[in-house]
């Protein structure tokens, strides 16, 4: 984009109001997601969507892009914890698109409808959010299992016994080689692709549901523990939060490249999804590291490459693409939390249909006749 | 320019460096931080190829605002331990700012510290002899062991210099006879320091010690990186960790503990760039109480006196000094830590409690 005006919001950091009575805060937009979260700890409460990014990601962007992460297979995206928004629209109106009301049927959902908008309706001058108590205790299961494609299906089974973790990630064996070599002392099983189950609740729950967890892990998996103490655990998280750019520690010419990252497909797809990126991936001769929230159908893809060399650049599109398009196939999505920007916004059409998408563009002009709020992304 | 930029290649651009950067917690702009900082150093690698390329890839030309990115940097390092991708950002701007000062790109503020450095051989461009504070003592020709003031020590902090020379002559220590400043300065800022070097490196060799010994981080980290690996370099507190147990040991000035509570700080260029971590609060520990800050050792945040920042950029280094300030738990009678710099910044920051280096407490301790 050539000439553009950049509105950093990051000076908008203050936290308004907490509302705990009402489980509810008003922050502006620049506020940095841990920064909330370390503000009501202490009042026992937390802003349940997680991103691996929780330290550096703002409010803002997290509305405006609906991200999750890592906990959204319990609690959901950001869109589920959005009550009200004071937007700024094109022609210079402040508008309030909810209150505190916890539900409203009064009128269209604009609150909805500006969650995941990314700046092209409007620019979000505060937010109202609902916050969730902070569970007593958590558990972790480490389960292994021999190919990703079976980790896939033990989600299936889990899910289909009415077990609900807090979280659910899987990291197939190259993420695990990029995370041994960041943090050695991790013990993480090293014979195949792993699967990272958290269940919170209550310490007696947790108890229960990581042993339902293991027991259905069992007939599928290589090997099964639950980790042994909180510090385990959080050390865990830690490193798992910040593999994605740790490739390049594996193999310093390799840069991981944001492309088919985000792709996510209906759950009982996962094994199928698994199946086919391996295939691109080996085809095409690009290394890739799939992990992600697989409790939500969101697998992330980190294909990595030598930039300084052209034709991987070429192999790289090619396998993104490839990867967007089998998504599409097995009914899923381009992205499930990182959004469409510039990179997928001529994915969007495809994926929304054309009528859709046509609404979408009519929405646009309504509301910003001019183009002038992030002009070109999602391909208005 | 001659930058590697393939390791600049390795960035991902996933920001983790904002969450970490003291100067971005100042100043808030993209470019005060590690991630930024690469993508700058990128278009001037690009702008002086004359080349224009896409997006981030395009080109800068080393204006003034381009020139503060690179020179905010204080150098700490937190960045590059936290970094995912395993890059080291400060080793990179550095290698900028030589590109900077190569096409004359250089700040009033840099200009004078240079000068003073390269004509007294101080960062003070003080003119009185640096080793003053010596008095009557005496300096062996020969030793086993160099006591390497440091700039800051020799004409500032007099008394801790004799108090560190006094705690060490009795292992067999002398001086270098005309010291002159170790280049930090001037290495950070991206200067050529090889004629103080050398000159250091000469008398270091007269005196035939094998073992050099600083109280200052920003000397330390020099010597050991930045100087040919021909003696072992040692911070005063790893030298005093070794003997403080033979110190507590004897009849004269034993060390007695003492019924107070302090607190580290850790100076970065000991701590993250050289992983002195544990030393000084064994020190500290075999006299009295330590409460850590806030964040310590390797999440130690920055007390903004480094990387040439306090002399490019004072309010934004004092600023730093005073959020480091609020790292400093209820209670504790001293902050203690083991370099010049990190002390006059946290002073000039107007802390109530007193700042002190670890041999001004060691030397508390001795008892006549």
């Amino acid at each position: 984009m050539q000439g553009g005006v950049v509105l950093d919001m990051s000076g908008m950091n203050r936290i308004l109001e907490i509302d705990i009575e009402n489980q509810q805060v008003i922050v502006e937009p620049g506020l940095v997601a841990e920064t909330l979260n370390l503000a009501i700890k202490p009042l026992g409460f937390f802003f349940p969507p997680d991103p691996g990014s929780l330290a550096m990601c703002t409010i803002g962007g997290m509305i405006a892009n609906n991200s999750s992460g890592m906990r959204s297979v319990k609690y959901g995206t950001v869109r589920n914890y959005v009550l009200d928004l004071e937007v700024v629209l094109a022609d210079g109106r402040v508008v309030h698109t909810g209150s505190k009301v916890l539900k409203s049927s009064a009128g269209y959902d604009l609150t909805r409808l500006f969650v995941g908008s990314e700046g092209t309706l409007g620019i979000i001058t505060s937010a109202g959010l609902k916050v969730a108590p902070l569970p007593a205790a958590r558990k972790l299961v480490l389960a292994s299992f021999p190919e990703a494609e079976i980790a896939g299906r033990s989600i299936v089974e889990i899910f289909s016994r009415g077990i609900t973790p807090s979280a659910c990630e899987i990291l197939d064996r190259t993420t695990i080689a990029v995370l041994k070599m960041c943090e050695p002392h991790l013990a993480l099983p090293a014979d195949g692709d792993v699967i990272l189950f958290e269940v919170d609740g209550t310490a007696a729950s947790t108890e229960e549901t990581a042993a339902q967890i293991r027991d259905a892990c069992l007939p599928l998996a290589r090997s099964v523990r639950i980790a042994s103490c909180r510090e385990e655990m959080e050390e865990i998280w830690a490193a798992r939060r910040l593999v994605g750019a740790a490739i390049s520690k594996l193999d310093p010419a390799k840069t991981r490249i944001y492309m088919g990252e985000d792709v996510g497909v209906p759950i009982k797809q996962i094994p199928a999804l698994i199946r086919k990126v391996q295939q691109i991936s080996s085809k095409l001769d690009i290394p890739a590291m799939k992990y992600g929230h697989i409790g939500d159908g969101n697998l992330h893809v980190a294909l990595f490459i030598d930039i300084r060399d052209e034709s991987q650049w070429d192999k790289l599109r090619l396998a993104a693409d490839r990867i967007h398009r089998a998504a599409l196939d097995l009914g899923g999505t381009v992205s499930s939390e990182h959004g469409i920007g510039l990179a997928r916004a001529d994915l969007l059409p495809e994926q929304a249909g054309s009528e859709a998408f046509s609404l979408m563009q009519s929405i646009k002009k309504a509301l910003d006749p001019q183009g002038i709020l992030n002009p070109g992304k999602m391909g208005l | 320019m001659d930058i590697d930029l393939s390791a600049i290649d390795q960035c991902a651009r996933c920001g983790t460096c904002r969450a970490y950067c003291p100067v971005f917690a100042e100043l808030g702009w993209e470019s005060a931080n590690a991630r930024g900082r690469l993508m700058i150093l990128q278009g001037l690698q690009n702008g002086l190829k004359g080349g224009m390329q896409d997006g981030m890839q395009g080109s800068l030309q080393a204006d003034p605002c381009v020139q503060d990115s690179l020179n905010t940097c204080t150098t700490c390092g937190i960045c590059t331990e936290n970094c995912p991708a395993g890059i080291n950002p400060p080793r990179l701007i550095e290698m900028g700012r030589r590109e900077l000062v190569l096409s004359g790109r250089i700040s009033r503020e840099q200009e004078t510290l240079r000068d003073h450095i390269l004509r007294s051989g101080n960062t003070f461009g003080e003119t009185a002899d640096r080793l003053s504070w010596l008095s009557d003592r005496r300096l062996p020709e020969k030793a086993d062991y160099v006591y390497f003031a440091g700039c800051m020590n020799s004409y500032r902090y007099t008394e801790t210099a004799a108090r560190t020379f006094d705690l060490l002559s009795r292992f067999g220590t002398t001086m270098l006879p005309n010291e002159q400043c170790c280049g930090s300065p001037l290495l950070r800022m991206g200067f050529d320091a090889g004629r103080l070097m050398q000159e250091n490196c000469r008398q270091i060799e007269r005196i035939g010690a094998h073992t050099m010994i600083t109280g200052c981080a920003g000397c330390y980290t020099t010597l050991k990186n930045d100087y040919s690996p021909q003696f072992r370099v040692l911070s005063a507190t790893e030298f005093l960790d070794e003997r403080i147990q033979e110190m507590q040991q004897r009849q004269e000035r034993k060390i007695k503990r003492l019924d107070i509570a302090v607190t580290y700080h850790d100076p970065c260029h000991l701590g993250r760039h050289n992983n002195i971590y544990d030393p000084p609060r064994r020190v500290i520990e075999s006299i009295c109480r330590l409460v850590e800050m806030k964040s310590a050792k390797k999440d130690a945040r920055c007390c903004g006196g480094g990387g040439g920042v306090r002399a490019g950029y004072k309010d934004l280094s004092l600023q730093m000094a005073r959020r480091r300030l609020l790292d400093v738990p209820e209670g504790v009678d001293y902050i203690v830590t083991s370099c010049p710099l990190c002390i006059r910044n946290l002073r000039d920051a107007g802390s109530k409690v007193r700042v002190i280096d670890l041999v001004d407490l060691v030397a508390m301790a001795a008892v006549e």
